[in-house]
């Protein structure tokens, strides 16, 4: 097994540092699905991480898998309800069993967990803000100082402290059983929020930021550059120690369907681009796991060092961002999930065929989906896409 | 583009942990160093919070 891994990581390695390895990687993103291969619900890998975690395990098994996430389903909700957070809708508490949690939006300033007057807190110390203004509004029953403290508060703290070191070690014990059991390589370590990112998913919301960047820019700016150097530690915090394997970096209000190309080039672009130079200079690539359409920007990605990110394509035409990107760095995806859900696995292998003919001739590729997999992806198919890969990836 | 100004893992820094005590009567480097690397803990576990759940 362990040659078996040294093989899987070398392959991995000189795919994403584009030098041709024996054969295309496939690098797998399956979130849901792997519950549903194995008869699970969403609710059973979402709020028992240990149930999440043997699926993965079964699913390194029987399928000839190259490298692959730990937990594709990220949130363990059995964890975020220890500590009473009120932004996620739960499956098997506010959702039905089979649905995937849900990132719940605010709606309007006053449920926003980052007010648009708090802007001059935040950038004075974004961890003090974080620590003592949007943990409170953000949970349950973490009490903000001066409120009165109540017994909850302080078991709240004291769970998701214990809570979080509990899934650091479930994960490590769970990253050597992938390598010992099955000899898959635990693709990602680390991760990465573009500054603006984290502005607009967790502090202010779409709606706060959309109405920031055109009633208080500076402020905005001036946000993203003092949360910068906390993303950076964040992502460094949680890196592979080796290097061997890059940081996540799941991207979102940067696909073009969000927000103009003057907002992108003004607010999203220069402090994500210098933290992913901090990240390569410190040893690491990055994933840009960006998720939509972002056609038009892909051009900024451009101003990065050779081979400081790999560049995962989902709704583009992946063969037009690899005629755009592919000279600099390697491209991951392939696969549209729609087909995974709805197509055949002949359409699955035709697919496959194509697109690494196409693209993956020269190295510098990885077979994935588009998107993260979901409950929705067929067995059968998923089996379509990695035997295709063995079948028409080798060099 | 100005060079990109980093910042200490840190939430409550030794310099203001350090101002509680009337004196250190052995090694203050041990008792920084523990104090660093547990406020360290902190940090790390306040943007796991906001960034990976």
């Amino acid at each position: 097994m362990s040659k078996l891994y040294e093989e899987r990581m070398d392959r991995y390695w000189k795919a994403n540092h584009r030098e041709k390895p024996d054969k295309v990687p496939f690098r797998p993103f399956a979130a849901e699905c792997v519950g549903a291969f194995y008869g699970l619900n969403s609710q059973q890998v979402t709020h028992d991480v240990d149930q999440g975690l043997e699926a993965v395990i079964k699913m390194c098994r029987e399928f000839d898998i190259d490298a692959t996430v730990s937990n594709m389903v990220y949130v363990w909700t059995g964890l975020t309800e220890s500590y009473g957070t009120k932004y996620l809708g739960v499956p098997g508490i506010d959702l039905e069993v089979g649905e995937s949690f849900q990132y719940r939006e605010p709606r309007s300033d006053d449920e926003a967990w980052m007010r648009a007057d708090d802007y001059d807190r935040f950038i004075e110390d974004p961890a003090e803000f974080t620590l003592n203004v949007w943990a409170p509004r953000m949970s349950k029953y973490f009490a903000a100082p001066g409120e009165t403290n109540t017994w909850k508060n302080n078991l709240a703290w004291l769970k998701g402290g214990i809570g979080m070191m509990y899934y650091i070690m479930k994960i490590n014990a769970h990253v050597q059983r992938m390598k010992d059991e099955a000899g898959v390589v635990s693709c990602l370590s680390g991760a990465l929020k573009a500054p603006f990112d984290i502005l607009a998913d967790k502090y202010r919301g779409f709606r706060g930021i959309s109405y920031d960047i055109r009633r208080q820019p500076d402020k905005v700016l001036k946000a993203t550059e003092a949360v910068a150097p906390h993303m950076l530690n964040n992502a460094l915090g949680g890196a592979d120690p080796s290097k061997k394997t890059p940081v996540s970096h799941w991207m979102h209000r940067g696909a073009t369907g969000f927000f103009s190309e003057e907002v992108f080039k003004k607010f999203y672009w220069p402090t994500l681009r210098e933290v992913t130079e901090e990240l390569w200079k410190a040893g690491y690539q990055t994933i840009y796991y960006a998720e939509g359409k972002w056609m038009r920007n892909l051009k900024y990605f451009l101003e990065l060092p050779e081979n400081s990110i790999i560049y995962h394509c989902d709704k583009d035409d992946i063969f037009e961002v690899h005629k755009v990107l592919g000279r600099k760095f390697a491209i991951s995806g392939g696969v549209p999930n729609d087909m995974l859900a709805f197509g055949t696995p002949e359409d699955v292998r035709k697919r496959v065929k194509e697109v690494i003919e196409k693209i993956g001739s020269e190295g510098g590729f990885l077979l994935d989906a588009e998107a993260i997999m979901q409950q929705d992806t067929k067995r059968e198919n998923f089996k379509a896409m990695a035997d295709a890969c063995d079948e028409y990836g080798v060099y | 583009m100005s060079e990109f100004k980093k910042v200490p893992m840190s939430v409550f820094p030794w310099e203001e942990k350090k101002k509680e005590y009337k004196e250190i009567k052995g090694d203050e480097e041990i008792v920084k160093r523990q104090w660093e690397e547990f406020d360290m803990f902190a940090y790390l576990f306040l943007w796991f919070l906001v960034t990976a759940m």
